[in-house]
């Protein structure tokens, strides 16, 4: 009897213990009285058997779905609509832009490095293992927070904000966000995982990486969020597929930070290798070395220059296609 | 999907608004969970014991039930009964679920 006592007990705290403090007691005092008059109804005066007790509770079911009855539907999903059809849309890209680059930069690490097939076969996998669960987690925990902060992606329902029909021009078709989300994500592996890829072949020494791949990988958190900037825009463009001013507004601000984040990083930070700089002095005559030298010591304000441009660039063309509607 | 798992689908939904209808009915004058189960399934309401009493809980949480222990008995049993707030929402219920079910029947039964 203690033994069947116990089975009973075990089973009333599997319900109970994820209930609020305040109604578990009573719960399972509610639910004791309920299994006592299911036993007394089937055994009559005698007393139960385990058996008895095991049919009782098998047909008040699993103890989890009991649980889920008491508790209700608020708050069990993680990702709930509208978030869900996005959330698998964006995942399946970004699963497949990241295995697709991993696959890339990895195949090429097999051709410029000489190690045997099968160390290059098992790095492949757990990279593309680290880089997919990573990607997953990323994606997941992103739309979590959109939907437990219900950060509006679509509008309530209300005849006068129905969206007109957009002109073609105004539309943003799917492959233009998806390519952004790609492109993004393979900035990201390439130097983050792939950055021996930016070499210049320079005799005698051979390939020599153009950028400091240790610096490179040291800031790996700024790559990051540049392709978080970048990547977060791609989804509301995705999740509105027109031109309208909450893409607009996304996109001043993802463009500004992505600025503010290039002008910070590339004025304080060298990245370019030293070796890469010594080794091509030596290619030329002694008095352009200098001048060489100065070429490249400003090949960071060229490069922050041509960001700089790209990125006001695609917000002048972003203000314009959205105030064209 | 056979027609009767089909029918039996339909039922289940078709119940689960109803059953709140009943508990609350039937509540007007107190009752413990296990005897509206058994009362329920003599009436040719199947009711599952697992399924009534949390909703019992949540009408409790909405106001529309009242409970309260009752020692005086061999086994301590929680009574519920119907509050007043729960009263005007049967009555109001019960006529809306009287006039849908004339019309739905008058459309089910309407002649080709």
């Amino acid at each position: 009897m203690n033994d069947n006592h116990d089975l009973i007990e075990r089973y009333l705290y599997a319900v109970t213990r994820r209930i609020s403090r305040k109604n578990r007691e009573d719960v399972a005092k509610e639910l004791r009285g309920l299994i006592d008059d299911m036993l007394a109804e089937r055994c009559g005066s005698l007393p139960p058997t385990e058996k008895d007790i095991r049919v009782v509770l098998t047909e008040l079911g699993d103890p989890q779905e009991l649980y889920e009855k008491y508790s209700g539907d608020s708050g069990k999903r993680l990702i709930g609509q509208p978030y869900y059809s996005a959330y698998l849309l964006v995942l399946k890209i970004v699963l497949f832009a990241t295995g697709f680059g991993l696959l890339v930069s990895g195949l090429l690490t097999m051709l410029m490095d000489s190690l045997p097939w099968y160390a290059l076969v098992g790095q492949l996998l757990a990279m593309e293992f680290q880089g997919l669960t990573s990607a997953f987690a990323i994606v997941t925990l992103m739309f979590v927070f959109f939907d437990h902060k219900r950060i509006p992606v679509l509008q309530p329902f209300n005849f006068d904000n129905l969206p007109p029909v957009p002109k073609k021009k105004a539309e943003i078709p799917l492959w233009e966000p998806i390519a952004g989300i790609v492109f993004s994500l393979l900035f990201l592996l390439l130097f983050l995982v792939f950055p021996q890829v930016f070499s210049v072949y320079l005799e005698p020494t051979g390939w020599v990486p153009f950028f400091h791949i240790e610096t490179l990988q040291n800031h790996w958190l700024i790559l990051v969020l540049f392709s978080v900037c970048g990547v977060g825009r791609e989804i509301v463009c995705l999740l509105e597929r027109r031109y309208n001013r909450k893409v607009l507004a996304v996109t001043l601000v993802s463009n500004i930070l992505s600025a503010l984040l290039a002008i910070w990083w590339l004025t304080r930070t060298f990245l370019l290798n030293p070796d890469f700089l010594t080794n091509i002095a030596v290619l030329f005559a002694e008095d352009n070395t200098q001048v060489l030298s100065a070429l490249f010591q400003n090949f960071q304000y060229f490069f922050l220059g041509v960001m700089l441009f790209a990125l006001i660039l695609n917000t002048c063309a972003c203000a314009w296609k959205t105030l064209k509607t | 999907m056979n027609t009767e798992e089909i029918v039996a689908g339909w039922m289940l939904e078709l119940r689960r608004g109803i059953l709140t209808l009943i508990a609350l009915a039937q509540l007007r004058k107190p009752a413990y969970g296990y005897h509206l189960v058994k009362k329920l399934n003599d009436n040719a309401i199947p009711i599952d014991a697992n399924t009534l009493y949390p909703l019992l809980r949540r009408l409790e949480g909405q106001g529309l039930l009242k409970s309260q222990w009752n020692t005086t008995e061999a086994k301590p049993r929680k009574y519920y009964e119907i509050t007043p707030e729960g009263l005007s929402v049967l009555e109001k219920a019960k006529d809306e679920y009287r006039a849908f079910s004339q019309h739905v029947d008058a459309l089910l039964e309407e002649p080709l």
